[in-house]
């Protein structure tokens, strides 16, 4: 469960987030949306703590990430899978490597991460290309390679900023369709996006920011 | 090329260190008591010299007075120039009686320059000299070549780390996404850093192996003519080459710098991300 308690960030005199509260709750799939500047880049940052609340607090699991010590930040992060709009795959390494890196991190031994990512690239239809260099798939293939990267080492949470942002509606209902199926096995995932067509066909909870503030959720 | 760079820096102050270990076991004892040579008027008899060196032994700055009979003194004089044959004919023995006075400690420079004074004042003293003069311009020399030394040598090993810390800048440059993406799925920053510390050991210690290779050339380049050097000076020395100790040091070195120079790079380039 994520909470988010009377989140304030400013940059100087902006205000990227005011006093949000929003509750995640286990295993759902929500999303986020709102204009752009509305702060849902801000919201995640905060929550891989990649950036820490001008005030206010967020609790992960009912623990406050303000307690959290800089020292325990990195497996802090491994608890959440990131999907990245550029999908920020490496080009100097093969598919098999990239998705692999979030388990070398962990120190996962070569058969184990070895049968792993081809479990993740088997998820997304992907197992053909382990070898290929990723630069060579098209921009759905490579999507779908950061999801795997992102799953791979089986975490708690999804976490996705625009995900779909540079991908045609076909794939982009193709992308969400497999985090649906993530979720359907347990992991709550959370979905920054401005597709408001896709969302509102799929039957999610879908939380606005307008200008930094919470300006309404939908009913799932 | 980092290599050679890393090389060179380290192996000039290894060399000029080496060269300074050669030298330093030319020099006798510096410990030993200095001695004054105190040539007496050629009038006084050997009594008159005996007496002398009675009187010296009284002294409490000095520590031991050896007479040198003129006799004794033309025999060893003409033996170490060869023209024994030649002093033989001369009708009188042109040297004096000579003392040979060992100053006690502290064998400072002005407490033995104090002594000579008071010897020179006596009456019946010609002359008197301290021996060893020029070895202690020599030590003074050999001292400031070791700073000179170890301050070049500093110089050269910052060159070596701008070098380094050069080559891992770019090296972190190039892994920029690489890191950026491995922070945010919760790398540690050892993690992050793993492959850097490599790349610095990497160039840091083949610097060093480097350096050594190059000590090891020098010294057998120039040991030929120096030996013969040291033949001609009846030393019994041989150069001392850089053995394994130098190399290993310089090895060392070159991948302590590495290290640490990756250590700085990254951590510097890690700050400024948390501050972005
Ligand atoms: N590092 C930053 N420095 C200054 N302003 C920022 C920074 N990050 C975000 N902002 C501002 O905060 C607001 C919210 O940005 P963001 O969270 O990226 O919005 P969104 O992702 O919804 O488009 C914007 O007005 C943006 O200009
Ligand atoms: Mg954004």
């Amino acid at each position: 469960m994520i909470e988010f308690e009377r989140v304030s960030r400013c940059f100087g005199d902006q205000d990227a987030l005011r006093s949000l509260n929003l509750t995640i709750e286990q295993g759902e799939m929500a999303f986020l949306t709102g204009h752009s500047g509305a702060g849902k880049s801000t919201l995640l940052r905060l929550l891989l703590l990649l950036d820490r609340p001008s005030s206010g607090d967020i609790h992960v699991n009912g623990e406050p990430t303000s307690k959290i010590r800089s020292r325990m930040v990195p497996r802090y992060r491994r608890r959440f899978g990131v999907v990245f709009q550029d999908h920020r795959l490496l080009f100097d390494r093969s598919v098999h490597d990239n998705v692999a890196l979030p388990l070398v991190m962990a120190g996962f031994s070569p058969t184990d991460t070895a049968r792993r990512v081809r479990a993740a690239l088997d998820k997304v239809g992907l197992l053909s290309h382990e070898q290929a260099n990723p630069a060579v798939l098209s921009g759905g293939e490579q999507q779908r390679v950061g999801i795997a990267r992102a799953v791979v080492a089986r975490p708690e949470f999804l976490i996705a900023d625009e995900p779909t942002g540079n991908l045609d509606p076909q794939l982009s209902s193709e992308i969400m369709s497999l985090f649906e199926a993530f979720n359907q096995v347990g992991v709550t995932v959370l979905v920054a996006t401005h597709d408001l067509p896709l969302i509102s066909r799929l039957r999610h909870r879908i939380i606005t920011l307008h200008e930094g503030r919470l300006a309404g959720v939908t009913a799932q | 090329m980092v290599w050679l760079v890393v090389a060179i820096s380290l192996a000039l102050p290894g060399a000029m260190l080496l060269t300074l270990d050669n030298l330093r076991p030319l020099i006798p004892d510096l410990e030993r008591p200095a001695q004054v040579s105190v040539m007496l008027a050629g009038v006084l008899d050997l009594e008159q010299a005996e007496a002398l060196q009675r009187e010296l032994a009284t002294w409490e700055s000095v520590e031991d007075v050896t007479l040198v009979r003129r006799d004794e003194a033309l025999a060893v004089f003409g033996e170490q120039t060869g023209l024994s044959g030649l002093l033989m004919s001369l009708d009188h023995n042109p040297l004096p009686h000579a003392l040979l006075v060992s100053s006690s400690a502290p064998r400072t420079d002005a407490a033995l320059s104090q002594l000579v004074e008071a010897i020179d004042a006596l009456s019946g003293v010609d002359r008197a000299i301290i021996d060893n003069q020029w070895m202690s311009r020599l030590k003074q020399a050999l001292l400031a070549t070791e700073r000179w030394g170890i301050a070049l040598g500093a110089a050269m090993v910052l060159g070596a780390i701008l070098a380094l810390a050069n080559t891992l800048h770019l090296a972190v440059d190039a892994r920029r996404e690489e890191i950026l993406v491995v922070r945010v799925i919760g790398g540690s920053p050892g993690f992050i850093r793993r492959p850097f510390l490599y790349t610095g050991l990497y160039f840091g210690a083949g610097g060093g192996l480097l350096a050594g290779v190059m000590l090891w050339v020098l010294s057998l380049w120039i040991a030929g003519p120096v030996n013969a050097l040291f033949v001609l000076y009846g030393s019994l020395g041989q150069i001392q080459g850089p053995g394994v100790g130098y190399p290993l040091a310089l090895i060392g070195l070159g991948a302590g710098l590495g290290w640490l120079t990756s250590w700085a790079a990254s951590a510097r380039y890690f700050s400024r991300l948390e501050a972005s």
